[in-house]
């Protein structure tokens, strides 16, 4: 279990993370969503000790990290891949931070078996791929055998085949009854993987819902309807309850109707209909709306103004 | 590709604490499995061994055996350069881990950082004064061998030359010490070599100092210390043999503790 409560973290005059309260619990995998720079780094860094909190805790089992007996068997993290000495074996950055813990060879040894890494464990990090430098650092947050693990990013540099192992592995060890709690910016890797969302934007909170609700009570669909004559139509469907939107192209996006109800009720009233397409808004989509107001990297014009090549 | 096999229930006996001899295994694996560790010695075996010898062989030759040189100086003369090496092994101890970010996986799995910087001083230590010690005795014997045919040496059981070979053997080790500290503090390999130099470099700045204000000051360098251990003719203007020891020892210490202080306090 990992309690946040109240959490601020400033860094001189940014506001890293502010007043944020949530909870992930056991048995579950909760996904830790939020745009670049939203702070969740920095929040999976103060619940490991590694930054102190302006204000608020951050508590790992109860407990702060830092009062800790036995770290490793307590919290498993992997927070950035790359952070590696590229110049020692798999074999030996394991078993360097498996002694410091005292757990012994044997466990190592499993932990590369179980991320596929036998084969590449006597090679120098180096020649690892960023998909190989993914598995070690699991296997380094598996090697205390821990009830709670977080992972940072995780997905970044897997080929398909390791994304399918990663999310299957979260599942698991989620069913085993332990913590599971993974930051991604992406909102389909998580709609797949976990079963509690925490989406926060520039640091605060923006919700804490279980996946079903969020994607219950996300899950926009409306119809998209051309018509020559759509003006008409709109004030037609508007005043049978339907929510309607002009679009582009003399298009309307209907909410709140079914596509056979407005195919009747233009035939009924001899307006041609050219096109009747049901449209699903995806999870990404309802992601991007709740955190629309938080993004701090955005590019102003989806397209840049460029100089045609004559 | 097969499922690892886990537990939730705690086991029977629950592993115990993070213990000290743990953290110890977990830093001398660090330091035995990459090969900059072996390089750096190498380059610190080297350079003592082959600059005493060398600087032995040039000065017999010209005949001149300088009486106003002290018997031993000449034994010594790579070793400066040598801790210089050993300095950089221990900046290293902590400058790699802030340079590719390993020190957060560090961190994580022994919360107590102050219990690191022991660990890591402790490990790098070690082996500077293992390898100190050997080099300060093999570049005496080496050295001796070749002044002594030309009547120059000095033997090991002249009263005073024990102590002062074993004296100059720790100079790596508190080269190396304070690296730790330095990179500990400064969390920038390059940063740290630069203030590592600096503190080595300091009777060269003192030169510009008026005579009398040359030793008064110089005396607390590591330099002035380092010589005035191994002397059989003790400079009187300067601290004595055994002060300067304590002048050598402070060194680290200082660093160290600065280190410690500042370690719990920073985010990594």
């Amino acid at each position: 279990m990992i309690t946040v409560e109240s959490l601020t973290k400033r860094y001189g005059h940014v506001t890293a993370v502010d007043d944020l309260s949530f909870t992930a619990r056991p048995g579950h995998v909760t996904g830790f969503l939020g745009p670049n720079g939203a702070g969740k780094t920095t929040t999976m860094r103060v619940i490991l000790g590694l930054d102190r909190p302006t204000s608020g805790a951050a508590l790992v089992q109860g407990r702060r990290y830092l009062e800790t007996i036995r770290p490793l068997h307590e919290v498993g993290a992997l927070l950035d891949a790359a952070a590696v000495h590229p110049g020692r074996t798999g074999w030996s950055h394991l078993l360097s931070i498996a002694s410091s813990n005292g757990i012994g060879r044997r466990r190592v040894a499993a932990v590369l078996q179980a991320t596929g890494l036998e084969a590449v464990a006597h090679r120098r990090i180096k020649g690892f791929s960023l998909g190989m430098k993914q598995r070690l650092g699991i296997a380094v947050a598996m090697l205390g055998d821990p009830p709670v693990l977080m992972f940072d990013e995780p997905v970044n540099g897997l080929d398909p085949e390791g994304i399918q192992w990663i999310r299957e592995l979260f599942m698991s060890l989620a069913a085993e009854g332990r913590t599971v709690f993974v930051s991604s910016h992406l909102m389909s890797e998580m709609a797949v993987t976990a079963d509690h969302l925490v989406i926060i934007g520039r640091g605060r909170l923006l919700a804490d819902t279980p996946m079903g609700a969020f994607t219950k009570s996300n899950a926009r669909r409306d119809v998209l309807v051309r018509s020559p004559r759509a003006g008409e139509l709109a004030v037609l469907l508007a005043a049978r309850g339907a929510a309607v939107t002009p679009q582009s192209g003399s298009c309307l996006a209907v909410a709140g109707m079914d596509a056979p109800v407005i195919a009747d009720l233009a035939a009924a009233q001899g307006i041609p209909v050219y096109e009747l397409t049901e449209r699903h808004a995806s999870l990404e989509q309802a992601f991007m709306d709740i955190t629309s107001g938080s993004v701090d990297y955005r590019a102003s014009d989806p397209v840049p103004e460029r100089t045609p090549i004559s | 590709m097969t499922t690892l096999q886990t537990r939730v229930a705690a086991p029977a006996a629950p592993p115990p604490a993070v213990r000290a001899r743990d953290l110890l295994t977990g830093e001398w694996i660090k330091l035995s499995s990459i090969r900059s560790t072996y390089l750096i010695m190498l380059v610190t075996v080297v350079t003592a061994l082959g600059l005493s010898s060398m600087n032995a062989a040039v000065n017999t030759s010209m005949a001149t055996g300088r009486p106003e040189t002290d018997p031993l100086l000449p034994t010594f003369i790579g070793l400066p350069y040598a801790a210089l090496a050993a300095g950089l092994l221990g900046i290293l101890a902590f400058g790699s881990e802030h340079g590719t970010g390993l020190i957060r996986t560090t961190f994580a799995a022994v919360p107590r950082r102050r219990a690191v910087l022991a660990a890591k001083a402790t490990v790098i230590g070690a082996v500077c004064l293992a390898v100190g010690e050997a080099l300060a005795f093999s570049s005496f014997f080496l050295v001796q061998a070749i002044l002594s045919r030309h009547h120059h040496g000095v033997s090991l059981s002249h009263p005073g030359v024990p102590g002062a070979v074993l004296a100059e053997g720790t100079i790596l080790c508190i080269c190396a010490l304070l690296g730790t500290g330095l990179g500990a503090i400064i969390r920038h390999t390059a940063g740290s070599v630069a203030a590592l130099f600096g503190v080595l470099a300091l009777p060269a700045v003192l030169l510009t100092v008026p005579a009398p204000w040359r030793d008064r000051i110089g005396r607390f360098t590591l330099p002035f210390a380092a010589d005035q251990v191994v002397v059989q003719h003790p400079n009187p203007s300067l601290f004595t043999p055994a002060v300067s020891m304590l002048i050598l020892l402070a060194w680290p210490a200082a660093v160290l503790t600065a280190a410690a202080v500042l370690i719990t306090r920073r985010d990594t």
